[in-house]
């Protein structure tokens, strides 16, 4: 039972932060102009040239690059990111008041793509070969090319607008103090529109493993087997192949899941919900540089901890990867 | 006796209907893109109008002169569409092929010399899939500056890693066919076997990964010009949802004709591109 921790993993996942910080920290030095303008947010031409040495020197410019870079490390292990451009606010605190919105919306559209995905592509694979599955795989394939800004602007168009049925925009009402049960509805309806949008561009994904990873299992041989000895097909479809086919994809799923997180960049965008996605865009658009580098890290670290997640659920779900 | 004939009857229909699938979906993706190139390559006589100038008064709806109306400076909205499918074709195929130079040159050295030089590679291809890749496309997007060449190399620059893995599992293969060991043994130097005997053998491979790069090319560059990251010159189907976007076009009856047929029109170059991946695909390895 006691697995011991996969360290080339572990290394893995150390060089990928190492990248991550690392791009982070030479972007801006790099860039052409002055790097100035992109690390204090100031603009270069309008100061007099003490002003300015006071500004680099206040912000570290002046010291040896290897110095800049490590004391770039020390800010990020003490969470400290700087503050932002635009709000002169702490990044850390924009952060930490848009994450749960973020968090509410992936989390429910994973569920629901992974249980609608899973279903389907179980169904697809079991029925392998008829129209139902072969017009299901098309609709899968066709589902992936919808660029999904545009699926969120034409449900915000019929559900929102044509229909009047759902917000169009924010998570809660603005100037509103609902309480009690008519808050949390208003949360739920702000949400469904971007929980619906990105649960379909979600699922193709989900399904397209399913029904790979199934029709694999299919062709094993203990499942001829079970077949032979007299098995009936119930017995078969739930005993034997489902439980062999979703220790595959409930990795592929944790792993999504931290993808699902930068996806939302879009979709919040889109609905103007006020998630890290959407901090995101605004700080692009506001050129508001620390900020955008800030979430960056924080979708690197999302998908760190599901990969993570991903690594110690697999040997609780498929024991036979305990042995090896 | 008969259930079995019936039953035989059944499965053999289902196996032909299955192989034929790939070909009825290649076919019909050889259509979408051959069209879309037809407009992109005409789009000049095409158009009714030029795309960037302001020919009536803006936000008008759809008429006999402009069948889909204005935007909101006044431009034509079905010529801006029709120009867009150049943008939209030129950034998917020239970051594809940015992508899979840079992904067969990684996938044939890593599967030719599997050892430490190989594994080492293919680490560095492991930690490019794990970083978040729209953030980190729109992180760089934003520094690099708004122009059609940063769009294309952005996108070109982190879609190589999956043709990089593709192609190395087949070089690892044909490495150990007995050809290429004949070669080998008889003193063929290794970069006139990789060129004679190795990168041939993986070009239908390659071009399965081209397509569906280009694919996956034409929604990212839709996406980043959506986002505003896009060339400001040039107008393509993302950027004019966004100026739809940012004009709240989206919340008028103007949708109809402002928003939905440049995102049809994304979908299908995408899915254009992916028809034909997956037919390719299925040629090579069937998983249906």
């Amino acid at each position: 039972m006691t697995r011991r921790i996969d360290l080339r993993r572990v290394a893995q996942y150390g060089v990928v932060v190492v990248v991550a910080v690392t791009l982070n920290f030479l972007l801006p030095r790099l860039m052409p102009g002055n790097p100035l303008a992109l690390i204090a947010g100031v603009d270069v031409g309008m100061l007099a040239p003490e002003q300015r040495a006071e500004i680099v020197a206040r912000v570290g410019l002046d010291a040896p690059m290897w110095v800049q870079y490590l004391r770039y490390w020390g800010d990020i292990f003490t969470g400290d990111f700087g503050f932002s451009f635009r709000s002169s606010r702490p990044i850390v605190d924009m952060i930490l008041e848009r994450l749960p919105w973020t968090l509410l919306i992936t989390g429910l559209s994973l569920v629901v793509s992974a249980v609608v995905g899973v279903l389907l592509g179980a169904l697809s694979a079991w029925r392998r070969g008829t129209k139902g599955d072969l017009s299901m795989l098309s609709g899968m394939i066709s589902i992936e090319s919808l660029p999904s800004f545009w699926l969120g602007m034409v449900l915000v168009s019929l559900f929102a607008v044509q229909w009047g049925l759902l917000p169009s925009f924010g998570a809660v009402t603005p100037a509103s103090d609902l309480e009690g049960w008519a808050h949390v509805w208003d949360i739920i309806s702000h949400a469904i529109l971007p929980v619906t949008a990105l649960s379909i561009v979600g699922t193709p994904g989900v399904y397209m493993t399913m029904r790979y990873s199934m029709l694999e299992t299919l062709g094993e041989d203990y499942i001829r087997t079970a077949r032979a000895k007299g098995a009936g097909e119930r017995r078969v479809l739930f005993g034997h192949v489902a439980r062999n086919t979703i220790a595959p994809v409930i990795t592929v799923l944790a792993i999504r899941l931290g993808f699902a997180f930068g996806g939302t960049v879009i979709i919040e965008t889109v609905f103007s919900y006020p998630g890290l996605g959407r901090l995101v865009f605004e700080a692009v658009a506001g050129r508001d540089y620390p900020v955008m580098q800030a979430a960056f890290l924080v979708f690197t670290a999302a998908i760190l901890v599901a990969n993570l997640a991903a690594d110690l659920l697999y040997p609780l779900i498929d024991p036979r990867s305990r042995t090896s | 006796m008969t259930a079995t004939g019936g039953e035989d009857r059944a499965i053999r229909r289902a196996v032909r209907r299955r192989s034929r699938l790939p070909t009825i979906l290649g076919v019909a993706g050889l259509v979408i893109v051959g069209a879309l190139v037809v407009t992109a390559v005409f789009a000049p006589w095409l158009a009714p109008y030029d795309p960037t100038e302001r020919i009536a008064r803006p936000f008008l709806f759809p008429s006999a002169e402009h069948p889909l109306g204005t935007n909101d400076v006044g431009h034509d909205l079905l010529s801006e569409i029709i120009f867009g499918s150049r943008v939209s074709l030129m950034v998917g195929l020239v970051a594809a092929t940015v992508a899979l130079l840079i992904g067969t040159t990684v996938g044939v050295i890593a599967g030719y010399y599997p050892k430490r030089l190989g594994s080492t590679l293919m680490r560095g291809v492991d930690v490019i899939l794990i970083l978040p890749f729209l953030p980190l496309l729109i992180v760089l997007a934003a520094y690099l500056g708004r122009s059609l060449l940063n769009t294309i190399l952005v996108i070109g620059f982190l879609i190589w890693a999956e043709p990089a893995r593709i192609i190395r599992s087949q070089v690892l293969s044909l490495r150990s066919r007995e050809y290429v060991l004949a070669a080998r043994s008889m003193g063929a130097p290794d970069r006139w076997t990789i060129i004679r005997h190795i990168v041939p053998r993986t070009a239908l491979l390659a071009t399965g990964s081209f397509v569906r790069a280009v694919s996956g090319a034409i929604l990212l560059e839709a996406a980043l010009s959506f986002l505003g990251l896009g060339d400001p010159i040039q107008k393509s189907w993302g950027s004019t949802l966004y100026w739809a976007q940012t004009r709240g076009a989206f919340l008028t009856p103007a949708w109809k004709w402002w928003v939905l047929p440049p995102g049809i029109l994304i979908m299908l170059a995408s899915l254009g591109f992916a028809l034909i991946a997956f037919s390719l695909e299925e040629r090579i390895n069937p998983r249906l």
